[in-house]
């Protein structure tokens, strides 16, 4: 009896089909999707390399600055990147629509270089990487953000100092 | 009344291109019918007709071990058989076999065919899943041939010939089996065999997918495997056609009892096919085997004992 | 064009609509496999409209899913069996691991990536990928296929 009533149910409420690919489908918001990365707010910790579970992410020192790589065909979609890096800086979106031609297989990727600059304060070569903002009370503004990325490590960590706040 | 000019029967009405049209419409409606009973959209109605232009486009394999005249020979030979038995059977009001061609009882050795050429095709193609499939059908066949046979000598025994014309106009002369109280253990063995002769859920273990890997179909790919499905559209046309004619085949002459009868095997269709491919899960071989052996041919003994005293 | 040719370009137009999908697992942990079973089995996303069927056998396929890295103890299984599909024929791989090993990758028993061996004609990245996403992976292939047969 219940086979007849589940069966008369289904014909009279209809399918109960979603409509992709004739349709749009509904994504949750939270869906851990495509790696988006924002160059600007990358403090070069790395971080996220040390935590990628298959590997995915990696950093190369090239004389131009130091290089993020990161292949969607390797990566799992865990998450571990986005939780602990710093700034979000390397985030997920919610886009998951990367199904691709073998011939785009290394297209899926993004590369990006944090540049090398010249220290305003010493004159020495500096990465031009945002500051980590772990542990700094109060929390950076966005000028004293963009100031502290033409510093060296050490012209930093002496900003920091007459600022007053924690290392 | 169109009699039959055999060839013409046999090659585009009501054998031949119209029957396989029938067969391919009613698998259609029955895949996009089951899938609205699951609660799913369903593939187009002419699904079955796009997978067959398909097979026909793609090349058959054969396998090293298989033997190759038979492999191929088998699928041919059921298809033929079941183009000649969409010829023998009578549609009420439209066409009347030739009796020159054959009665029920030719019929019944036709309607033997597909299940024979099923098993020899699996075991020759010399994969141990085909031989597995060759057993289970065989064990099958035992058990639902049975009830068929002591249906088919219920039906005529009451009306006194085996020809499938005799019968028809019996009933037009004495209103048809359905109604008829003495015939419905008959009835209800025939609700019971058909599902296994066309293949269908809880019955189809001989060639299940997730079972034997499709047991006797597993090494046929391209046009041999679509000469597999041709037969297997025409049996469905045979079978319920010829449900229709031992049981209620009271129709108007003309297009309207063409119509008529097409809706009668889709009734028969949705019924015995369908509601029950969605509802029941898939009997293993000796529950199938020893289901068989109860009450379908009890009901049959029955029939045929009820039928020779009243 | 002759009268042929009109009919073979109809017949054509008319196959396209049934590609069948066989499924290799070629040693995947099954996440992958649940997510294609779920395409194909559940009401929710019924690959069947698009004329697909999941078919028992690899004679029968069109498209091919393959999921997993080629672990050591199935290549050459996988191998004879991809060979058994009938041409002409469209791989998808299906998650990570087939396209470059995924979280295996550094295996000492692993053969990714899988189109070092077989052909494949799409990829879709994700561990598992969503249903929508091998749908929409499938639908690729189906417009890769129609060119093919």
């Amino acid at each position: 009896m219940n086979a007849m009533t589940l069966l008369l149910r289904n014909l009279i409420r209809g399918p109960s089909t979603v409509p992709f690919p004739f349709g749009p489908a509904w994504t949750p918001a939270r869906m851990r999707g495509r790696i988006e990365f924002d160059l600007a707010a990358c403090t070069g910790c790395r971080a996220c390399e040390q935590v990628c579970a298959p590997g995915a992410i990696r950093f190369d020192k090239t004389p131009e600055g130091l290089r993020f790589m990161m292949w969607h065909n390797s990566c799992v979609f865990c998450g571990m990147c986005n939780f602990y890096c710093p700034t979000d800086a390397i985030h997920q979106s919610n886009d998951w629509h990367m199904a691709h031609a073998v011939g785009d297989k290394f297209d899926m990727a993004i590369r990006e270089v944090i540049p090398y600059t010249a220290c305003t304060g010493c004159g020495n070569k500096a990465l031009a990487s945002a500051p980590n903002p772990v542990g700094v009370v109060p929390p950076f503004t966005p000028e004293e953000i963009e100031q502290q990325r033409h510093l060296c490590p050490a012209c930093r960590k002496k900003a920091l100092a007459e600022r007053g706040a924690q290392p | 009344m169109l009699a039959s000019n055999t060839p013409l029967a046999v090659l585009l009405f009501p054998g031949g291109l119209f029957a396989l049209g029938l067969g391919l419409m009613l698998k259609g409606l029955d895949r996009r019918v089951a899938a609205r009973l699951q609660g799913r959209v369903g593939p187009p109605l002419a699904q079955p007709f796009y997978d067959l232009v398909k097979l026909g486009r793609k090349r058959t394999m054969v396998p090293d071990i298989a033997a190759q005249p038979v492999f191929l020979g088998a699928p041919l030979i059921g298809a033929v058989t079941m183009l000649l038995a969409a010829a023998l059977v009578p549609i009420p009001g439209v066409y009347a076999p030739n009796p020159m061609l054959g009665d029920l009882l030719v019929l019944l050795y036709l309607l033997a065919v597909p299940a024979v050429v099923l098993m020899i095709g699996g075991s020759a193609s010399g994969s141990p899943f085909g031989a597995i499939g060759f057993s289970r059908e065989m064990a099958l066949m035992i058990a639902y041939e049975g009830p068929l046979v002591l249906v088919v000598a219920a039906v005529a025994l009451r009306t006194g010939s085996f020809s499938l014309n005799d019968i028809v106009a019996y009933q037009k002369a004495h209103g048809s089996f359905l109604f008829d109280p003495v015939m419905w253990p008959a009835l209800l063995a025939f609700l019971a065999f058909y599902p296994a002769n066309l293949g269908i859920v809880p019955f189809d273990i001989p060639e299940a997918e997730t079972e034997v890997l499709e047991g006797p179909l597993l090494e046929y790919s391209g046009p041999a495997l679509g000469l597999f499905k041709v037969m297997s559209a025409l049996k469905a046309v045979v079978v319920l056609g010829l449900g229709v004619a031992l049981f209620f085949p009271l129709a108007p002459d003309g297009v309207a009892g063409l119509i008529v009868h097409a809706v009668k095997l889709v009734v028969m269709m949705l019924i015995g096919v369908t509601f029950l491919r969605v509802s029941m899960g898939r009997m293993r071989i000796d529950q199938a085997f020893s289901f068989f052996l109860k009450w379908p041919l009890a009901l049959s003994i029955a029939s045929l004992a009820i039928v020779a005293l009243a | 064009m002759t009268l042929l040719q009109t009919l073979t370009e109809k017949a054509r137009q008319l196959a396209v609509r049934s590609p069948w999908i066989y499924r290799i697992n070629a040693g995947s942990c099954n996440g992958c496999d649940v997510e294609c079973a779920t395409t194909a089995l559940i009401p929710r996303y019924d690959v069947e409209r698009l004329g697909c069927q999941y078919c028992g056998s690899p004679r029968h396929a069109d498209i091919v899913l393959i999921t997993g890295p080629l672990t050591t103890r199935v290549k050459e299984d996988v191998l004879r069996v991809f060979a058994e599909v009938p041409d002409p024929k469209v791989t998808v791989a299906v998650g990570v691991c087939p396209i470059s090993g995924g979280i295996f990758r550094e295996s000492y028993a692993v053969h990714a990536p899988v189109d070092q061996y077989l052909p494949v004609d799409i990829n879709v990245p994700g561990c598992p990928p969503r249903p929508q996403a091998i749908i929409e992976g499938v639908a690729q292939a189906i417009a890769l296929w129609r060119e093919r047969i």
